[in-house]
């Protein structure tokens, strides 16, 4: 049937008359073009301009606020700044950002501190598993290449199969938006098709990152509509301040030991290594990095092992081995931390500043570590090490 | 699969270049078949079934229809299987409840058990849709459809299947049976009713139903000005969600070169309730007239008839909407309307005297207070907001300033396009200002959440 545009009204070969809309909104197909090429032009440029208008001036000791964890154009962008910079990134999760300790008592400030200069940047994310380092790397992390990179290894991620991805009953895991959509399929990982192929398309689409940096970053993370209905009366455009907020939530109530906390011994049900979902990905991780020149340096630890059982303890000493002896295979130079004296953790695996300062100054001490960093040992308090020692 | 989610939108990708290269082929319809079974199945694998089941009884009917004398008979039973399979999966629950509910008032200690199903989405639309087919056929309106793929394809096409408009034979199969011809105007007619759809449902349906879901799901926590917002809000919400369904709906559909009637005309700037409901779900208020209005009696037989006639259609159409009281109610609000103003409108005075802005804020008040019935989780809990919109106090309502701009700039655009300013919102600059700036709001402030239509409930 062909159909004949008068106005408003489509007329039809059988004489009826369907009514185009209720509306005037009705373009031709040059109108078309119009719109489409403008809202190409501005799908292209605004998230490229927007960093001209938008303050973002990562200071000495700066690390992503943990209300930011998630927002991963804003990791890109500190991602560039690091890498023009040519700094040496620090690389893992919360036990490296220093979930419990202020932004100047980190393992990168340490670094900094003893390096005497600002050579280390902290590039550490909150909850930042190995399954979604390796998706925030591959995806957000693309202009890191050719760089000197401290990739941590928490073994936490191991210690259950619920933490390591492997459980079939749906529970919220960090970083959703960085695991594998669809290959391989993660079991307990429910969201809806339309949901991973929006995930999939918001990694290629810097645009739609974008407009997720301006709802975490300006509207408490909620999309503009959910905001009005917390800010019924404000303006949404004055919200956007045009300013990064670094505010940091250190809770010094919390800056206290796992024995303060009444934490007790627990007895990790550890995974299987050979089998562990968050292994695999931790290797491909270095594999992806080395494969676009980095220079990866990998640092074990330090766990808690005080909190472990004597079972438990053994099951990760094992497991230790098996890491420690595809580092070497690989030539990949690595520090498998000793565990630091009981009191200076928080947890698990979250060390207290007095921890990353005595780990800071385990790594300078280490040889591995100062080859890695391509200096001559800066003071003589850095004794000679080997990789026994590291051991 | 809802149009506005990703889904959707690889699905539409991978289906239409094929339906292009097919479109002068025997197997376009066969892919539209396809498709729309498909379609249909990533709501519930077992749904296809259900809409084969029907397809097949309504072609075997007709078919034999045509060739017999006792066509009623025929027509009877098709009748009856289709109001079955509604009965069956839309209204069984409803009818259990109510039946254990006498029994227990009357005390007699049984209760019948419940069905344990779930209504099929859509299952209203293309219950009607083929149930006016075999009604039109039977009347002799429209010839029967011989291709089997083809009365399926009608029955089944997607853009339409799971909320209508609920087509009319006379309309649709013609352009089914013809090859489409799909012109550049067809194609940018498509991509303007598609973006104007999407951004009625995610930027402003959705966006309504985060303050009305608020504060209907604890009225006695409000005072009267939420109250009263939260019913102005659902008033637009639901026709942004469904006419934006329907706009999409129809976009695609011309995309592919088939044209869906409309549905939706500016249904808040009628001037009074007849004249709202052939402005509102048209194709379902013109289903309901001449498929049980006029064979009831329509307006010929007395003034009492006529009332009656209006009241039970009215009534039904509410029990079509949703096996529950309150869609019942609401039914009734609107039969009793529609009765008591039908003199009113017929009043010269009424008519000539009393400004037309006046009647169309009265239609949207009592329009608006209806749907209160509707939208309420019980009849208790639309008592208790009507109550509390009279005698709770004020407080502050809470409502963004946001959501009620929107509204007022579509009421004033739908004003200002019935009225002499028409040309004003039609002047090219406008039309593609307004596009720009809905494509642009979408891809920076609205996030498909693929937020279901309220419409695909019934």
């Amino acid at each position: 049937m062909r159909g004949r545009s008068t106005g408003n009204v489509i007329s039809t070969t059988n004489g009826d008359a369907i009514p185009f809309s209720s509306n005037g909104v009705r373009l031709s197909i040059r109108q078309w073009l119009v719109v489409g090429v403008t809202m190409v032009a501005l799908l292209i440029f605004l998230p490229r301009l927007w960093p001209q208008v938008e303050k973002f001036e990562p200071q000495a000791d700066y690390r992503v606020p943990s209300d930011l964890s998630d927002d991963y154009w804003l990791y890109e962008r500190y991602c560039k700044w690091a890498c023009s910079r040519d700094k040496i990134l620090v690389i893992g999760d919360s036990a490296i950002r220093g979930f419990y300790v202020p932004a100047g008592a980190t393992l990168s400030h340490y670094f900094n501190e003893l390096a005497g200069g600002d050579e280390f940047a902290n590039l550490a994310v909150d909850g930042l598993h190995p399954v979604a380092l390796f998706g925030l790397l591959s995806h957000y992390g693309r202009d890191i290449s050719n760089k000197r990179i401290i990739l941590h290894l928490n073994p936490l991620w191991m210690s259950s199969g619920k933490f390591d991805l492997q459980t079939d009953k749906e529970f919220q895991f960090h970083h959703p938006k960085l695991v594998p959509q669809f290959v391989p399929k993660i079991a307990c990982y429910k969201e809806s098709i339309s949901g991973r192929i929006g995930t999939v398309v918001e990694r290629y689409v810097d645009f739609f990152s974008w407009t997720s940096h301006l709802q975490k970053v300006y509207f408490q993370s909620m999309d503009l509509t959910a905001w009005t209905l917390e800010h019924p009366y404000r303006n949404p455009l004055s919200a956007i301040t045009l300013e990064v907020p670094t505010a940091e939530h250190y809770n010094p109530a919390e800056h206290v030991s796992w024995m303060e906390k009444s934490m007790t011994k627990e007895d990790f049900d550890w995974v299987d290594l050979s089998e562990s979902f968050q292994w695999r990905f931790f290797r491909r991780t270095v594999d992806m990095l080395r494969a676009r020149g980095n220079k990866v340096f990998v640092l074990v630890g330090p766990f808690n092992e005080h909190i472990l059982t004597v079972a438990g303890a053994e099951t990760y000493s094992k497991m230790k081995s098996q890491i420690e002896s595809w580092l070497q295979q690989k030539t990949v130079p690595y520090y498998i931390a000793p565990p630091l004296p009981s009191e200076l953790y928080r947890d698990a695996s979250h060390p207290l500043s007095k921890g990353y300062e005595m780990l800071a100054g385990q790594l300078f001490e280490s040889g591995v570590f100062r080859t890695f960093l391509g200096e001559p040992a800066t003071a003589n308090r850095f004794a000679e090490d080997s990789l026994s020692q590291s051991r | 699969m809802l149009f506005h989610t990703w889904s959707f939108v690889t699905f539409f990708v991978v289906v239409y270049p094929l339906y292009l290269l097919l479109k002068r082929t025997r197997l376009r319809l066969l892919w539209i078949l396809a498709v729309s079974y498909f379609f249909y199945a990533c709501f519930n694998p077992f749904y296809p079934i259900l809409i084969f089941y029907s397809t097949v009884v309504d072609y075997l009917t007709a078919a034999k229809m045509d060739v017999s004398t006792r066509k009623k008979a025929w027509l009877a039973l098709s009748i009856v299987n289709n109001l079955a399979l509604l009965g069956f999966f839309k209204y069984g629950v409803f009818v259990t409840d109510n039946i254990n509910f006498i029994l227990s008032h009357v005390g007699v200690g049984y209760t019948v058990a419940e069905p344990g199903i779930l209504l099929p989405v859509g299952l209203s639309f293309y219950i009607f849709q083929s149930m006016g087919y075999m009604i039109d056929v039977y009347r002799g309106r429209v010839a029967r459809e011989s291709s089997f793929v083809t009365h399926a394809a009608f029955v089944a096409f997607f853009p339409r299947l799971v909320a209508g408009p609920i087509e009319r034979a006379a309309n649709m199969l013609p352009q089914l049976r013809a090859e489409p011809v799909i012109s550049r105007q067809d194609i940018s007619d498509g991509l303007s009713l598609f973006v104007v759809g999407l951004f009625k449902k995610v930027a402003l349906a959705d966006y309504f139903a985060l303050y009305v879901d608020k504060v209907y799901a604890a009225p006695g926590q409000f005072q009267s000005p939420a109250l009263i917002l939260a019913a102005f809000l659902f008033a637009w919400q639901i026709y942004f969600d469904f006419s934006g369904y329907t706009d999409m709906a129809r976009g695609i559909a011309r995309l592919m070169g088939v044209r869906l009637m409309l549905n939706f005309n500016n249904p808040y700037l009628a001037t009074g309730l007849g004249e709202f409901w052939s402005r509102w779900h048209i194709s379902l208020s013109s289903w309901f007239k001449d498929y049980v209005y006029i064979p009831l009696g329509g307006n010929r037989k007395g003034t009492f008839n006529t009332y009656r006639n209006m009241f039970l259609t009215m009534v039904i159409s509410g029990l079509w909407h949703g096996a529950a009281w309150t869609y019942v109610l609401w039914g009734a609000v609107h039969a009793i309307g529609r009765v008591l103003t039908r003199e009113l409108e017929r009043s010269s005075f009424y008519r000539e005297n009393v400004p037309r802005l006046l009647k169309q804020i009265l239609v949207f008040v009592f329009v608006g207070f209806a749907w209160i019935f509707f939208r309420a989780d019980s009849i208790a809990d639309a008592w208790l907001i009507i109550s509390r919109i009279f005698s709770s106090g004020f407080a502050n309502p809470y409502c963004p300033i946001l959501a009620l701009a929107f509204v007022f700039f579509a009421w004033l655009y739908q004003f200002a396009y019935e009225s002499r300013f028409r040309g004003l919102v039609e002047l090219a600059q406008v039309r593609v200002g307004i596009v720009g700036l809905m494509v642009l709001y979408l891809a920076v402030f609205a996030h498909p959440g693929g937020q279901a239509f309220i419409y695909l409930q019934f």
